[in-house]
């Protein structure tokens, strides 16, 4: 601005009042930014809600966010892959501050079946009290109750395997597996609890019994198919990764949950990239309107700027000028498209059912309840890439209104 | 037919606890009548549903409990197709793929066959003898013959699912019905047997049928074409080799 002549003041006023020279087009054109803030805002909310979601629903499927295994057991999760199980030492190793939890169990590949029909399922042989340490809600049991001990002779399945087993709460039901013989291992279990999970495809696949139980079933006394831990944040586990990998050296595998569950972590690592490849999708779309609305009022004016010249204003202060009318327009769009979306958004923050379309929701993982999840990051990068990208479409015309021979424009109709 | 007589009248005058401990005794000499020590059967699979019908005759070989092997003879496309049982572990071998597979545990709820057997119906026949508490219910007398009628439950920790299973034997140790209920006393399938013939020297079920109560308009039917009891196998009768190159 240095190089005007003119003061800010009056170079501001002069602005404001050229923007509502034609007030319905500035109008429409708020509106459109307007709505399009709102856009980017909203949908981003509701995008990062449902990862967090996803993410956090997967680690309570894990559950878990640091697990060991045998090196072999992800690829081929059989009876054959296992570990033992954490002895004194270890278990000590395992003790500390980052830690928030820590448990060892066994899971294989199993048959269920009642009188009427049968699936298969994961076998978890678990001890209770480390399961709940590591986030198993005992409100999620809905029916009967959770197991008490690691040799519990009990059986705790989910609401909708039971629902397709077409059996009850203190039935008994058969569980089939494979001892590391190969030798078919199976026996008979009362169901004492029902669970519930935020997924209905999580409740038909786990099925939970006591440690010991499962482990003389399988004829691996001692053995466990893996060691879970987790920490206090899923953000951020890199002390707790370091400290079981201390703990279990070579001939294990230990992994965080984001190579456990690739799928989550890119979901995580992708979703940054994708708010802001939204944000300027939308933000295109609008800029060819900002561009349009500032040209004709350039075209308009053309008379005007070229008389103004003429009276020694110099082009940098038109370029300035109509630059200045794009960023009040901009601030002004941008505050409406703001508190439309903070209000649209605290509104619904308990949770935007969908069950409608549950079924479709759920095949990516994510469940039925949507929670918008407003982050000033994601704010700010939409209020930063309208205002930075709008100047830079609106120096176009701008620079077009800065280069007109003063005679010339004078002279044009 | 005396002796078991003799033995019916004793039954009625000891204690509940021998009462099922004879019930166990019941059961236990019905299974072995069936299988004998040592039998060698030709056999027809009827599997019926309302729009199809398939046909089955096969050769079977059993010793003691544990062992039993049974090979399709005819229609020729299944010809070869055999199971053998050892132990609670069952292997299936198809010559179109020259294939012995171990039937895993995943799998033995499915169908045998495609029948309404279960391979786990085939592979556990015997099981019933230990794995329930055998208690005798009820005795009538039908077509001058005394039938056994058997409540056995299973216990706590059996790989069974069923609440209950009802057996009526006949004074001669023929099984007559098998019926299989749920755990809320709902009879979910029937193996009955509709005639009973004198083949290799005792009166044995000719023709079996197991249908689901729910559907009874689909069933598999096992007609026994000869049975002979107690012969000579070679040690050679229940091995994987056997199962894919027939020797016997």
């Amino acid at each position: 601005m240095s190089s005007s002549h003119l003061p800010f003041g009056a170079m501001s006023r002069l602005a404001w009042r050229n923007l509502w020279r034609n007030h319905r087009r500035t109008a429409i054109m708020l509106l459109a930014i307007a709505v399009g803030v709102w856009a980017m805002i909203f949908m981003t909310a509701l995008m990062r809600g449902m990862v967090d979601q996803m993410i956090e629903d997967g680690i309570d499927a894990l559950p878990g966010q640091v697990q060991v295994h045998h090196p072999a057991f992800r690829d081929d999760p059989s009876i054959d892959h296992r570990i033992p199980q954490p002895d004194a030492g270890k278990a000590r190793g395992l003790q500390s501050p980052e830690v928030s939890g820590w448990t060892s169990r066994l899971r294989v590949p199993a048959m269920i079946s009642s009188e009427r029909n049968n699936r298969g399922v994961t076998l978890l042989g678990v001890d209770p009290q480390g399961e709940i340490a590591l986030g198993f809600d005992p409100h999620s049991i809905i029916e009967g109750r959770f197991l008490e001990s690691v040799d519990d002779n009990g059986l705790v399945v989910g609401a909708k395997l039971l629902e397709r087993l077409e059996t009850r709460l203190g039935k008994r039901v058969v569980v089939m597996s494979q001892d590391p013989e190969n030798n078919i291992a199976d026996r008979g279990f009362r169901i004492v609890g029902v669970y519930k999970a935020k997924l209905s495809s999580l409740e038909e696949a786990f099925i939970y019994g006591g440690l010991t139980t499962i482990q003389a079933l399988l004829e691996v006394p001692g053995e466990v198919s893996e060691i879970a831990v987790t920490g206090h944040d899923y953000r951020d586990i890199d002390a707790v990764y370091r400290l079981v990998s201390g703990v279990y050296g070579e001939g294990f595998e230990t992994l965080p949950w984001m190579e456990l569950e690739t799928y989550l972590g890119m979901m995580l690592k992708m979703m940054d990239g994708f708010v802001l490849v939204w944000i300027i999708v939308i933000f295109l779309a609008l800029s060819f309107g900002l561009a349009n609305t500032l040209m004709m009022a350039v075209f308009e004016r053309i008379r005007e700027i070229g008389l103004m010249q003429a009276l020694g204003m110099k082009p940098s202060a038109i370029l300035y000028q109509i630059l200045l009318e794009s960023l009040m327009l901009l601030t002004l769009g941008l505050l409406a498209g703001n508190v439309l979306a903070v209000a649209s958004i605290l509104p619904v923050q308990d949770g935007i059912d969908v069950s409608a379309v549950a079924e479709g929701m759920e095949m990516m993982g994510a469940s039925s309840v949507l929670y918008p999840a407003l982050k000033l990051k994601d704010l700010l990068m939409a209020n930063t890439v309208v205002i930075v990208l709008g100047i830079l479409t609106s120096l176009l015309p701008a620079w077009r209104a800065s280069q007109y021979r003063p005679v010339e424009a004078i002279a044009k109709i | 037919m005396h002796k078991s007589m003799l033995w019916l009248g004793l039954l009625f005058l000891s204690s509940s606890a021998a009462q099922e401990s004879d019930a166990t005794q019941l059961v236990r000499n019905a299974m072995d009548h069936w299988r004998g020590l040592t039998s060698h059967s030709n056999m027809t699979m009827i599997i019926h549903r309302p729009d199809w019908e398939r046909t089955m005759t096969m050769e079977s070989w059993s010793k003691g409990d544990k062992q039993s092997l049974v090979r399709v003879i005819e229609p020729r496309k299944d010809a070869g197709n055999g199971t053998l049982l050892d132990d609670n572990n069952m292997w299936t071998y198809t010559p179109k793929i020259n294939r012995i597979i171990k039937v895993p545990s995943s799998m033995m709820s499915q169908s045998w066959m495609g029948s309404d057997f279960s391979n786990k119906d085939i592979s556990k026949s015997t099981d019933i003898i230990d794995q329930y508490d055998h208690e005798l219910t009820a005795t009538e007398e039908k077509d001058g013959r005394l039938h056994y009628t058997i409540t056995s439950i299973p216990h706590e920790d059996a790989a069974v699912v069923w609440g209950r299973e009802v057996l009526v034997v006949r004074d001669d140790y023929v099984l007559m019905e098998q019926q299989f209920w749920d755990q809320d006393g709902i009879l979910v399938k029937t193996l009955k047997t509709l005639e009973v013939e004198e083949m290799g020297g005792r009166s044995v079920a000719k023709v079996m049928r197991m249908s689901k109560t729910d559907t009874p308009e689909e069933w598999t039917q096992m007609t026994a074409n000869s049975i002979e009891f107690d012969v000579e196998l070679a040690n050679n009768v229940f091995t994987l080799s056997n199962l894919r190159n027939p020797r016997q």
